[in-house]
């Protein structure tokens, strides 16, 4: 090779590490330690890993450079829903330093193991117990270190990327820490004056006394102010959001520049010197063992060096889900690796039982499940009587009983970059470079299968290509971790093809639902009934039917059933709520048109009849949202509108996120549907702390969850997943976009519980509900394209 | 067996096997790790590059084809990231998680130069790249804006 610097033999791995730093311009990802961590290490060259320049930090959260530079640790993961900027504005509203100037960093989850967060900031304001805005109570309090619900009181807090919580829980102490640093440069600018701290004030880095006019900078004190202690931090308090200057303004991604010029550093782009690949097969039947395997046949394959059996993973460190045994193959180049795995001979050990699975009879054991006693979640009124009264009374028709099932399938994230992780085990160390979405849990996990103190444990964040769902990173992490472990000294790369990144990640659970419910003479319902079963192990049960019905109903019931079952179930984007949603609204839509009501008024009147605490908000959405679409204004033969509410906390926890969107589709005669149109009203509650971000946020949900309606599904054949890579799990192109999408904020009078994951999950019932406006056929299952949707 | 190649203007000899996919070339042996590996099939287009201008899967290209050739990779696109398809995913905040867009805009540039003003349904037919994050809206929105860019700078 030649004319290439990039692998020039001579250049350090030193080198190569801040090279990489150079290449991404003034954003530093990845590849950064503190500086502590950073002398004790050192690797096969003798070398220091990258470093960040000497300066001493203010807190943990915050670095401020004598040139101005603001350097912001970032405890989540980037994976396209804006938190490096997002999390990053909430530090620098408090500390007041030029955005411009503002860079993001990871921080350490290796120091995060050794510190504890100060004392000061494990309560917030109003000590926890009640937002002083009317918030209610922030889903955290005190923890041990890593908690397993809520906040762990570790130095980072909650490293996970999860729950859309990273802005919702984040914000108080995120912006504890801005304000404490900003205190901290002013007490040491005003100590270096010899003036009053009270005389001294700040604004974008500059710090200014006010009877004389002197100035300086944040840079100029930060020396200072990192060795200033602050006197009395409990007494720091936050902005409320009618003093946000920063906050609640349209920022652009600070990462943005470098992913239009391919510069992020993703895992699957880390490079170390002397590093091997390793390719891998499991059994695509989950549970499986290896039986046997012929490495002999693939030893003089191009670059291959050896094999490794992997076990299945230990479920107690992948959320107690059980995955499977296999192979992999350890060569020069992934490639090579790959295409020698691909030769081998394999034979596995398959459960029988989990064999024995397909989608049809897991479905036909859901809906079994509806007639067997299921956990009743919820029993208002008199569900028995009403039904056996209005069974009586159908006689005379003035009650109508009205029955639907509904199914939602199996859904992998099918995240764009495949599971991958690079790990280097040494005698008494592990580094680890990857894109996670907890990785508090894998510094637990690499001590735990390598017997090494997770206090020797580093990890080295990397840009996510994609996220969708915590646990959707399902067993990357523990398969590198024991194979680098059974080639201590030697970096091991391990990457997923796109067919084993369905089987490594865990999956939305497969759903049914039997909704009933009778309606008086007037069509309004008298007792609604809701019977939804899924995997046992499947997280979010009991979402959008919880604790009373969002649709005033005098009796109402709701029990939760399941079924066990070998598929690896996980929080999928939106977790229990997308399927529920889907079942919610479509019934609703069932019942207005069964009364002959318009579906938008419909649920106006009957949002209106709760007691539920965000009715005037739920009442706002439906109605900007009919108003911005047009409702009930004439559409062309072929085209239909339908509404749906969308809300997560509606029932009452103090949070809750609100919108409606208004769905206009097409359908030909030939059955090809068009989405054409998107009015979506969002609250913002008491401010949205990146609305940019926001709005792509929901611009892709609303495409995200097109996908799901339209397309998506994973069958069980043989107890394997059938859909395994983008040929036949197929993925919406630009040219099914709807060509308009509005989008309209509204004010409330609360938090925020996050919309990161479950907005646009009304796509489904929309969809299906102009579906059946303009053929005439109602389907309750999904995806739409398993159905005959031809008319006329 | 040395294959030569030119890849965003520098010529290289590769030694691999003649059916290596061009991509891991790209990736491993010449270190550039813009172009991204995603379905291996020529399904999504994250593995997007241009071969003397066009718009190529690299996932599915066997290096051997590209012998002689002249090689476009998304650091090569333009020598400071300004290229107009470029700044108008910068300043219309295109990309989330980012992953697919080097393939994305490579083809968005392979398009814009060879139709200046693409309609809508030259944009359906042609952008074919897959996003999970789902960008579409300001994809859109950004061809017609770097084509207006490319256009009030008379470049094709």
């Amino acid at each position: 090779m030649r004319n290439n610097d990039v692998n020039k033999p001579g250049l350090s791995r030193r080198d190569l590490l801040s090279n990489a730093a150079a290449a991404t311009g003034a954003l530093v990802v990845g590849f950064w330690m503190p500086q502590r961590a950073a002398g004790q290490m050192t690797n096969p060259e003798g070398a220091a890993w990258a470093t960040e320049p000497d300066v001493k930090e203010i807190n943990a959260w915050v670095v401020v450079a004598p040139d101005n530079t603001v350097t912001i640790r970032i405890a989540q993961t980037e994976l396209g829903q804006g938190v490096w900027t997002s999390n990053a504005m909430m530090v620098c509203e408090e500390l007041q330093c030029e955005w411009s100037k503002v860079r993001p960093q990871y921080a350490s989850a290796n120091r995060d193991g050794q510190e504890m967060a100060p004392e000061w900031t494990l309560e917030v304001m109003g000590k926890g117990a009640t937002d002083p805005f009317g918030g209610g109570e922030p889903e955290f309090g005190r923890r041990g270190r890593t908690g397993t619900e809520g906040i762990p009181n570790s130095l980072y807090r909650r490293m996970r990327t999860n729950a859309a919580a990273s802005v919702k829980d984040g914000r108080y102490y995120l912006q504890l820490a801005g304000a404490e640093a900003r205190e901290r440069l002013l007490l040491a600018a005003a100590k270096s004056w010899g003036v009053p701290f009270e005389e001294v004030g700040s604004a974008n880095s500059v710090i200014t006394h006010r009877p004389t006019g002197r100035t300086t900078t944040y840079g100029q004190v930060a020396a200072l102010a990192a060795q200033t202690p602050h006197p009395n931090p409990e007494r720091i308090r936050i902005k409320p959001p009618s003093e946000w200057t920063l906050m609640g303004t349209e920022q652009k991604n600070l990462d943005v520049p470098m992913k239009v010029t391919g510069k992020t550093i993703y895992g699957i782009d880390v490079k170390l010197p002397g590093m091997k690949w390793a390719a891998v097969k499991t059994c695509p039947v989950y549970g499986g063992t290896l039986k046997s395997y012929d490495f002999g046949r693939i030893r003089n394959e191009p670059g291959v060096i050896s094999a490794v059996e992997i076990p299945i993973p230990d479920p107690s460190l992948i959320r107690d889900r059980t995955f499977s045994a296999g192979v992999a193959i350890i060569a020069e180049s992934w490639y090579q690796a790959k295409t020698a795995l691909d030769k081998m001979p394999i034979e596995w050990d398959v459960p029988p039982e989990n064999a024995a699975r397909n989608t049809a009879n897991m479905r036909a054991a859901l809906l079994a499940s509806l007639d067997k006693p299921g956990k009743v979640r919820v029993n208002l009124g008199d569900c028995d009587s009403a039904f056996a009264n209005g069974a009586k009374n159908g006689v005379n028709n003035t009650v109508k009983i009205i029955e639907a099932s509904y199914f939602t399938p199996y859904l992998p994230r099918a995240r764009m970059e495949p599971g991958n992780a690079t790990v280097l085990v040494s005698d008494n160390r592990v580094d680890i470079w990857i894109g996670d979405q907890s990785p508090q849990e894998t510094r637990y996990s690499a001590s735990r299968i390598t017997g090494i103190p997770e206090r020797n444990v580093y990890l080295h964040m990397c840009h996510l290509g994609g996220g969708f769902g915590r646990n959707g990173n399902g067993p990357q992490a523990e398969q590198a971790i024991y194979i680098a472990n059974q080639n201590r000294g030697t970096p091991i790369h391990l990457l997923w093809s796109r067919e084993e990144d369905f089987v490594g990640t865990t999956y939305r659970a497969m759903g049914v639902a039997r909704l009933r419910a009778a309606l008086d003479a007037d069509g309004w319902p008298i007792a609604i009934e809701v019977r939804t079963a899924m995997d046992e192990k499947a997280p979010g049960a009991i979402a959008a039917f919880d604790r009373a019905s969002r649709y005033h109903v005098p009796n109402y019931r709701f029990s939760t059933h399941s079924e066990t079952f070998h598929i690896p179930v996980g929080t999928r984007r939106g977790v229990g709520q997308p399927a529920h949603d889907f079942y919610r609204e479509s019934f609703i839509d069932e019942l207005a048109h069964a009364a002959g009501k318009d579906p938008y008024l419909y649920r106006r009147e009957l949002i209106s009849r709760t007691n539920l605490p965000y009715k005037a908000d739920m009442l706002m959405a439906l109605d900007t949202a009919a108003k911005m679409s047009g409702w009930g204004t004439p559409l062309p033969q072929g085209s239909a509108r339908a509404i749906a509410l969308e809300e997560r906390g509606a029932e009452g926890h103090g949070h809750a996120t609100i919108s409606a969107q208004v769905h206009t589709v097409s359908v030909s005669k030939q059955g090809e549907v068009r989405l054409l149109r998107v009015d979506v009203a969002h609250e913002e509650g008491f401010g949205l702390v990146n609305p940019l971000s926001v709005r792509k946020q929901l611009e892709g949900q609303i495409t995200w969850f097109y996908n799901d309606t339209m397309h998506q599904q994973c069958n069980v054949v043989d107890g394997r997943i059938a859909e395994n890579n983008f040929d036949r799990f197929p993925l919406s192109r630009i040219k099914e976009d709807p060509p308009d999408i509005n989008i309209t904020f509204f004010k409330t009078g609360h938090w925020l519980r996050g919309m990161g994951h479950d907005r646009g999950t009304s796509l489904q019932s929309g969809i299906a509900d102009a579906v059946f406006q303009i053929t005439g056929k109602r389907y309750r299952d999904l995806p739409l394209r398993n159905h005959d949707l031809t008319w006329g | 067996m040395a294959i030569d190649l030119t890849v965003n203007g520098v010529r290289h000899s590769v030694d691999v096997a003649p059916e290596t996919p061009l991509l891991w070339v790209i990736r491993d042996q010449l270190g550039l790790t813009g172009t991204k590996f995603s379905c291996g099939i020529a399904q999504c287009g994250a593995c997007t590059l241009h071969i003397d201008g066009q718009p190529v899967r690299s996932c599915s290209y066997p290096v051997s084809s590209a012998a002689g050739k002249t090689v476009t990779t998304i650091e090569g696109l333009s020598p400071d990231g300004t290229h107009p398809v470029q700044l108008a995913w910068i300043e219309l905040d295109v990309p989330q998680c980012g992953y697919c867009q080097s393939g994305m805009i490579m083809s968005v540039a392979a398009l814009l130069s060879k139709r200046r003003n693409p309609s809508d349904a030259e944009i359906d037919t042609e952008i074919t790249n897959a996003c999970r994050c789902s960008t579409y809206h300001r994809i859109r929105k950004a061809i017609r804006l770097a084509a207006s860019k490319m256009s009030s700078q008379g470049r094709l």
